[in-house]
């Protein structure tokens, strides 16, 4: 939907991701979309190197988040909405439902 | 211009160095970051990655520093051989968080290179935002550093945290300024 102006739909579903869940990891991405680890790890790069994200290393995870101090953050924000809002109802449950609460070590 | 001996070279004259020959090309570069905090510091912090601010692109930055001698290490990056500092261009236009740009920036004469930088109180602003955005101990640590050693505008920092939010946070900085 987004991928004309975005550039292509990685960066489009790397957005959407980090919109939805706030924080996302490449190789989580890339099974959440099953594409390519090393084209999500080069589109976080583009991001990242562009000021829109920002990543922090926790344990041996590169965490990626929105950059706080991306100057067109709410824009950013507003658009993705948008756009995610007009999803296919098929789309939004397979790709952002995913669970995100806590669940206990141990229980199947 | 006299042989520049990188090795021993300080974080001010190396920012000098570094934006008299971009502003000798017509590019305009604005010190951010870390390298600021040595600098109005003294170098109680020093910092090694002086990150820029620029418009311009890395294609139009490039041929400025290799004349002087550096070379692309990364997409964003140039370093030069024997010195422990390097250079990173950050995203224009220099923000703290929020939709508003900071245009208003600081002029240091380095005795290499007038330096544009951040002002100290924006410099603390900016430290303040790491620190109110993830928690950074180094970044209070820093904002402490500026505000102690410049001349700051706290009513101004105080409404800006107000605004991001951040009131007890800065309540928990004001106090650590003051404690001597």
């Amino acid at each position: 939907m987004l991928e004309t102006i975005l550039g292509n739909s990685t960066i489009e579903r790397i957005l959407f991701f980090i919109a939805v869940y706030k924080e996302g990891y490449a190789k989580q991405m890339a099974d959440t979309f099953s594409i390519s680890l090393n084209g999500v790890q080069q589109q976080l790069n583009r991001l990242e190197e562009g000021g829109v994200l920002v990543s922090q290393k926790k344990g041996n995870t590169r965490i990626f988040t929105f950059n706080p101090r991306y100057i067109f953050l709410d824009e950013l924000k507003n658009l993705l909405n948008k756009a995610l809002k007009l999803l296919p109802e098929k789309e939004k449950k397979k790709y952002y439902r995913n669970r995100t609460r806590p669940r206990k070590t141990g229980k199947p | 211009m006299t042989k520049i001996n990188w090795e021993s070279i300080t974080i001010k004259e190396f920012a000098g160095i570094v934006s008299y020959a971009l502003k000798k090309n017509n590019i305009d570069a604005v010190l951010v970051g870390g390298a600021c905090v040595s600098i109005y510091s003294g170098n109680k912090y020093l910092s090694y990655d002086l990150d820029y601010s620029s418009y311009n692109t890395i294609k139009e930055i490039k041929p400025c520093l290799e004349e002087i001698g550096f070379k692309q290490t990364a997409p964003n990056r140039f370093e030069i051989k024997k010195c422990k500092f390097y250079i990173e261009f950050v995203t224009w236009p220099v923000t703290l968080g929020g939709s508003k740009a900071i245009t208003k920036f600081n002029k240091l004469d380095s005795g290499k290179g007038i330096v544009t930088l951040l002002t100290p109180t924006d410099c603390v602003k900016d430290r303040l935002a790491a620190y109110y955005h993830w928690n950074d101990p180094q970044s209070l640590e820093q904002a402490l550093l500026v505000a102690k050693n410049q001349k700051t505008n706290i009513k101004d920092i105080e409404a800006w945290s107000e605004k991001e939010n951040k009131s007890e946070e800065f309540k928990l900085f004001k106090k650590e300024l003051e404690f001597k």
